[in-house]
């Protein structure tokens, strides 16, 4: 499964949407449900899932699924699941 | 981590699902999750949604409830709350309650909003919620006409954090400070019990990790975290009954508070707990809920060969079997000690094992690392009969019903055959190692208790009397010679401040002699007291094989010469005794004193009380209204005189001393 699989069964889980697919343009307002109130919640499930922190930027916006893409890459290059989950 | 491939067959359900073929999908998944004594949180979770796409409701609020034993990810249990939402527009889910609870705090609790319901839910407990606005618990609970009241809370959690707390860094009169905090917090209770009535969820506060004193911290009473310890310790001494509290210092630590505490979320959207937190906090929290509605558990079922003990006693012998001594029999020993402290505060103990009887008892009578005794069993069921017989047998004897027992078995198979055949039965899954027994144990949350009253602590030993008398009534024959042969001795009273605590809890958790379930909390009952037309009456029982403490409770309303009875209610392990006569009896007695010339009594169905339907009529009332199951039946005591029971003492005052 590549990241952008693994990504975007992360969001299926999290909007409870077997057929949601995000591309890398796809935007969060794109996203039924992925609003302000919503992204706290995605960014740390995002975190949960892949075993990581993202910036405390992405904490409250990012631009697309693509940049969210680079971020995690480069963030599992530099911290190779560093969060402790269990489950 | 999550899993990453999904299996085989799963990834197939998976396609069929985006081919919006829901219902090969649910097939698929369902068989899947056979396979498994605890399926995959991400598994029940898609149970759930394809249920929810065929229309199969009820299968989804199941899978959902399903979702809180098998996962603590915040992922699933966001997707789960979310799903739950969704269910909960078109109708409400099966429930054994319906509460209305309200929320606020001191930080952002809309994700532990979503997470108790979940919770909730999986207890059995239809969540109606309101929760309050970030930050305005002082608002919602200070202001008798805040929104929260408004609501009409049956119970309401505060979720509060250590920056709610008002206490300086550092003081120099520590004891003031605390003083003047701890009243505050107080006052808040006490406008909530005024206006309200519900019932107070306390968490107390998590002491942070950042300590700016280090070490010195214990030996300054005046730093803010050794004065914030004393407030909790505090909010415990001076919680009322109408006041539980979740021990979030504990629940903090246990999930480490490294992790508890993550400042990220509380810069960027004032989230006091980590998310990843609050599956656990709202665990804990419903914990405390459903035992202050008398939900939890009240008899833990023990296995004996690989759960008490290494090995099987009937193969190895007495000598042959691990138990002290060595590193798995200690491990045994450890798990029987935590055991006896459950027993301690309230939690009746039974074995239910294949087993020649002979030989398990004799472990119990002989071995000399043996911490449990059949002195400390309030049934011991050893044959070999399937384990669902037996467990129906230990529900027999002990009169609770199948919904208050938990099993603990090291044998899945067994477990497996519970679940399948006793589903009301609770089952404590064992890790396959005896050194996990113990933690499996204490993480078990469903034995939580609202209060340790007098009773809680003998109730093994009361219900051993029970089984007692049982057994010598099968001896006597002839009942009247039974009754008479108990040499039983009532005491019965107007409620006082003393008994209130254990009133309110049978009054919240009695189901099948309970004529008409009202749940009155405390602080209500406590007004009823005051109530000059108010008749409310307790019993206690005692008999040659010991007291049994407050056993029924009777509340009735004088309208001119007719007493109206409100409730009337008794424990079930002194059914067949002749108690409920005794309580009549009683009552008349005093009607008559006071002029009253008929009593009224009504029955209504809960669908657990069918046991008392035809009480009434079996002490000559009379039916005088039928509506919708609920009958009314009426007593005239000037025509037919006092309702009479020769079998039961007076328990007077003065005998207590001796």
């Amino acid at each position: 499964m590549t990241l952008h699989e693994r990504l975007q069964e992360v969001l299926r889980t999290f909007f409870n949407d077997d057929e949601l697919v995000v591309t890398a343009e796809t935007v969060p307002a794109d996203v039924p449900g992925w609003d302000s109130l919503a992204q706290v919640n995605v960014v740390f499930a995002i975190e949960e899932a892949f075993g990581i922190e993202l910036g405390d930027e992405a904490l409250s916006r990012f631009a697309s699924i693509g940049e969210l893409e680079r971020q995690i890459t480069a963030r599992l290059k530099s911290q190779g699941g560093q969060r402790d989950i269990a489950n | 981590m999550l899993d990453v491939e999904p299996s085989e067959p799963v990834a197939r359900a998976d396609g069929l699902a985006r081919a919006r073929q829901y219902q090969a999908a649910l097939d698929l998944y369902l068989r899947q999750a056979e396979a498994f004594e605890a399926p995959a949180g991400a598994l029940c979770l898609k149970i759930a949604r394809c249920a929810e796409q065929t229309g199969r409701r009820e299968l989804a609020f199941a899978w959902l409830a399903r979702v809180c034993d098998a996962s603590r990810s915040f992922l699933e249990w966001s997707a789960a709350s979310a799903l739950l939402l969704r269910l909960l527009r078109e109708g409400r889910p099966p429930a054994r309650r319906t509460v209305r609870l309200g929320l606020t705090g001191s930080y952002t609790t809309t994700q532990l909003a979503a997470m108790l319901r979940l919770a909730a839910l999986r207890e059995g407990i239809d969540v109606i919620l309101f929760e309050g606005a970030f930050n305005q618990y002082r608002q919602d609970l200070g202001d008798p006409d805040s929104g929260l009241y408004g609501f009409d809370p049956e119970a309401v959690v505060i979720a509060a954090h250590h920056g709610a707390v008002e206490l300086p860094p550092f003081s120099e009169t520590p004891e003031e400070a605390v003083a003047a905090e701890l009243a505050r917090w107080q006052s808040l209770w006490r406008t909530a019990a005024e206006r309200s009535g519900a019932r107070i969820i306390q968490h107390t506060i998590a002491v942070p990790v950042e300590a700016p004193f280090g070490h010195l911290t214990p030996r300054l009473e005046g730093s803010r975290d050794t004065m914030t310890l004393r407030l909790n310790a505090l909010m415990g001494k001076a919680a009322t009954e109408g006041v539980l509290l979740v021990d979030c210092d504990r629940v903090a630590a246990t999930f480490g508070k490294a992790a508890w505490f993550d400042h990220r979320y509380w810069f960027a959207a004032r989230q006091a707990v980590s998310l990843d937190a609050l599956p656990l906090l709202a665990r804990h929290t419903v914990a405390v809920l459903a035992a202050g509605l008398g939900l939890n558990r009240k008899c833990l079922v023990l296995d004996l060969d690989n759960t008490l003990w290494g090995g099987v006693v009937g193969e190895d012998g007495l000598a042959g079997i691990h138990l002290g001594r060595d590193p798995p029999g200690e491990a045994f020993v450890a798990f029987q000690e935590y055991v006896l402290q459950l027993k301690q505060r309230g939690v009746v103990l039974a074995v239910a094992s294949k087993n020649n009887e002979a030989d398990a008892r004799a472990v119990f009578e002989q071995h000399p690392d043996m911490r449990i005794r059949l002195a400390d069993l309030a049934a011991f069921v050893c044959n070999w009969e399937d384990k669902p017989s037996n467990l129906r047998r230990v529900a027999d004897q002990l009169n609770l019903g199948l919904d208050a027992l938990t099993l603990v078995d090291d044998n899945p198979a067994e477990r497996a055959l519970v679940r399948a055949v006793l589903p009301e039965v609770d089952v404590i899954p064992l890790p396959p190692e005896p050194s996990g027994y113990l933690r499996a144990l204490s993480d078990y949350l469903r034995f939580e208790a609202a209060a340790l009253t007098a009773e809680d602590r003998s109730r093994t030993e009361q219900y051993r009397a029970r089984t007692a008398a049982a057994e010598l009534e099968a001896a006597s024959g002839g009942m009247e010679n039974f009754y008479r042969s108990l040499q039983m001795e009532a005491r019965v009273r107007p409620f006082d401040d003393f008994h209130l605590p254990r009133i309110a809890q049978l009054v919240g958790k009695t189901n099948q002699f309970n004529l008409t379930t009202r749940r009155y909390t405390l602080e209500q009952l406590r007004a009823l007291m005051h109530e000059p037309t108010t008749v409310h009456l307790y019993l206690k029982l005692k008999d040659r094989f010991g007291d049994h403490g407050l056993v029924s409770v009777l509340i009735a309303c004088r309208a001119g010469t007719t007493l109206v009875v409100d409730t009337w209610l008794m424990s079930c392990r002194v059914i067949g005794r002749t108690v409920e006569a005794e309580m009549l009896a009683r009552l008349c007695e005093l009607a008559r004193s006071a002029g009253i010339q008929k009593i009224q009594g009504t029955y209504v169905p809960s669908g657990k009380n069918a046991l008392v339907r035809e009480i009434y009529g079996r002490f000559g009332f009379v039916q005088v209204g039928e509506a919708d199951g609920v009958t009314t039946w009426e007593y005239d005591l000037a025509a037919q005189g006092p309702i009479r029971n020769g079998f039961i003492a007076d328990w007077a005052e003065s005998d207590d001393a001796a």
